[in-house]
């Protein structure tokens, strides 16, 4: 019975209202019970009483006149109550005048007044009093029916419970039919649902009440599932698309920078080959250049010294010109060779006192100005991290650049200072020297490129090609300021971490 | 056919209502067992005692009192013994709140004030003169003469297999006012006259 109730409402249902109905008619029994054996218990005694009563007040006389007769024909009366088993009438003395009845248990004398209870039997005592005066005393014995009476009640309410619990289950379960079929059908729907997945299923809805509504509810709970599920879906298979498609495109794009990488690769080689081809050609045709030259300089310095005699004058100047030219040549061949040698150079990297190297640097270059004193201002500068004698190399090319523009002036001056920020510091030198023209200061860095006539400003037009090639080659940049007969100022940069950057 | 005397309490009063349907049935119901015999021993003691009780089962006509305290009187002709008797029985009792006096009476005497008036076997002769000598006076005759009823009393003992029984005249007692309780009537070895 239990694991049913447990599964099915209609058990539960018919279970409540055979429980409900049980225990209402057997409280109700309980208490009419009670109530109706406590009545009957004293109408009973109630009874007993005014039996004893009237007997008393009709057998008075006989008593008072000694009739014991009388008070006979007045206790054969109680023939009448079955239910009056003895009967007693003593006298003012305690004997007794008359008898009714089975008296073996009669008492040889009265009792005071008063009900008594003994097992299914009251007993009651009753003065008789005439004329304020006690003539004598009534006692009677009944049956107290208690069981039969009680065994009927309990009868009667079997018989009722039965018929009530019969009444109340054939009404409960017809009643029970128009509550659970609504339910029954829309568990059916649930379990269908979640056994096929089928969202489209449907309850009919037979009623108006709570019922009705949880079927409205769950026909409308089903559509929105069957919505989502779709939605999902639809989803779900746009999301795959675009996956798959988005993979396709990682695909080619894979692909492509591959080829990309090839091809830069193969560019870069080929550069690179270019560029080594070309640095190894331009090295071979100064180196080459050299051996000639020398033979020029040689045999022209030989002429000048071993034939001074034979030599005109004219012819000896002519020899001059011939050895100088080539002297410059030479000088020509050896910053080519320098510059082109840098491309091949590794940096050695190391902690410099930027200060100290330009000292030195400055006093290396005092043959050049022997002729004119010049004044340097060095500032506070920081320490690089670089090569000695590539940085070495920048200082002497501002420098001597710097001294050689400020010949022109009365009192040449020259400035070198830093400033520095979080990423870089910026070194520069500054000369109150010629100057140059800004329009043409993107040609002040390449190779050969000269802003001023070599005779006024002798050089190769190599030095500042070298120093943006050096300071690039430390990660920084070269530019410069100035005007025209206002001076100029040449900046590099270098960066506070060092990066290994080659050109 | 209401055996309460006015001054009974009204508890009792009530019984009485209950107990009038059983007596109607007991009424009629007594047996004829009639024996003659001696006069048993103490018989004045028995008829004393029956004597005193009448009195609670008798109403008298108000104006048979001369008030609300005037004591009830039972007048005793002859029959000494039975009076010394009566005098005991009748100390310190009271019959519907009125003390109980016991007055020694001679024949002829004037009957004021007396309720009961008993005339002893030796007077029976007198019983016919009663008549006269009552007049209407409110007075319950009882004598212990046979046949004496017939002649004017309204109680009269007998007695029956050794015991003390009375008759009752009905209407004698009704004529002069009386009303007898029918209770009495009930315990009454023979009633006569009178619609009871």
């Amino acid at each position: 019975m239990l694991p049913r109730v447990r599964r099915s409402i209609r058990s539960k249902f018919l279970l409540v209202v055979l429980v409900a109905t049980f225990s209402a008619l057997a409280v109700a029994g309980t208490a009419l019970l009670v109530y109706d054996l406590r009545t009957y218990r004293q109408q009973w005694i109630d009874d007993l009483l005014t039996q004893a009563e009237i007997l008393g007040r009709a057998s008075a006389p006989a008593l008072a006149f000694d009739d014991p007769k009388s008070a006979h024909d007045n206790l054969a009366l109680l023939k009448a109550r079955p239910g009056i088993r003895t009967g007693i009438i003593y006298n003012a003395r305690g004997k007794p005048v008359a008898r009714y009845g089975d008296d073996t248990q009669a008492p040889g004398l009265p009792e005071s007044d008063g009900v008594r209870v003994q097992g299914s039997e009251l007993v009651v005592f009753k003065r008789i009093v005439e004329n304020d005066e006690i003539v004598g005393t009534v006692y009677l014995r009944a049956h107290h029916e208690l069981m039969p009476r009680l065994i009927d009640y309990l009868s009667i309410l079997g018989v009722v419970m039965v018929l009530s619990l019969g009444v109340a289950a054939a009404m409960s379960m017809w009643l029970q039919a128009a509550l659970t079929r609504p339910i029954l059908a829309v568990t059916r729907a649930a379990r269908e649902v979640m056994e096929r997945r089928d969202f489209s299923l449907r309850v009919h809805k037979n009623t108006e009440d709570e019922v009705g509504y949880l079927v409205d509810a769950f026909n409308a709970m089903l559509a929105e599932l069957g919505r989502r599920a779709e939605a999902l879906e639809a989803s779900n298979r746009s999301l795959a698309n675009e996956m798959a498609e988005r993979e396709r495109a990682d695909d080619e794009l894979r692909t492509l920078n591959v080829e990309l990488e090839h091809r830069v690769a193969d560019r870069t080689a080929q550069f690179e080959a270019a560029n080594k081809e070309l640095e190894g050609f331009s090295y071979s045709v100064s180196h080459d250049l050299r051996a000639p030259l020398r033979g020029v300089v040689g045999f022209a310095e030989a002429l000048l010294e071993d034939h001074a005699d034979e030599l005109s004058t004219e012819a000896q100047r002519k020899l001059g010109v011939v050895r100088h030219e080539g002297h410059r040549m030479g000088v020509l061949i050896n910053d080519l060779l320098a510059f082109s040698r840098l491309g091949r150079k590794a940096v050695q990297r190391g902690e410099l006192d930027m200060a100290a190297l330009v000292r030195s640097t400055w006093s290396g270059l005092a043959s050049e100005r022997e002729d004119r004193p010049v004044e340097l201002q060095v500032g506070s500068l920081p320490a690089a991290s670089g090569d000695r004698v590539l940085l070495g190399q920048v200082w002497v090319n501002l420098l001597s650049n710097a001294v050689k523009f400020s010949r022109g002036r009365s009192r040449p001056q020259i400035w070198v200072d830093a400033i520095s920020d979080t990423k870089e510091v910026i070194y520069f030198v500054r000369d109150n020297g010629a100057g140059f023209n800004p329009t043409y200061q993107d040609k002040l860095f390449g190779v050969f490129q000269r802003l001023h006539d070599a005779n006024e400003f002798p050089g190769t037009g190599v030095g500042l090609a070298l120093v943006q090639r050096i300071v690039n080659r430390h990660g920084g940049r070269v530019w410069a300021e100035g005007a025209v007969d206002k001076g100029a100022t040449f900046y590099f940069s270098l960066p506070k971490e060092a990066m290994d950057g080659t050109v | 056919m209401d055996a309460v005397t006015p001054t009974r309490p009204a508890r009792l009063r009530l019984r009485a209502l209950v107990w009038a349907g059983l007596t109607g049935l007991l009424i009629g119901s007594g047996v004829e067992c009639r024996a003659q015999a001696e006069p048993a021993a103490g018989e004045h003691a028995v008829k004393a005692a029956f004597l005193y009780r009448f009195a609670g089962y008798v109403d008298w006509p108000a104006s048979a009192f001369a008030g609300a305290a005037a004591p009830l009187t039972i007048g005793v002709v002859g029959a000494e013994p039975l009076r010394t008797e009566l005098q005991e029985v009748v100390r310190g009792r009271v019959v519907a709140d009125r003390s109980v006096e016991v007055r020694k009476l001679a024949p002829g005497e004037p009957l004021a004030g007396v309720h009961i008036l008993f005339l002893g076997r030796a007077e029976a002769g007198r019983v016919g003169a009663l008549r006269s000598w009552l007049q209407d006076a409110p007075v319950l005759i009882v004598t212990e003469a046979d046949g004496a009823l017939a002649q004017g009393s309204m109680i009269n003992f007998v007695v029956l297999d050794r015991r003390v029984r009375f008759e009752i005249a009905l209407d004698a007692a009704e004529k002069h006012g009386l009303r007898l309780s029918s209770r009495l009537l009930a315990v009454a070895q023979k009633v006569t006259g009178g619609t009871p």
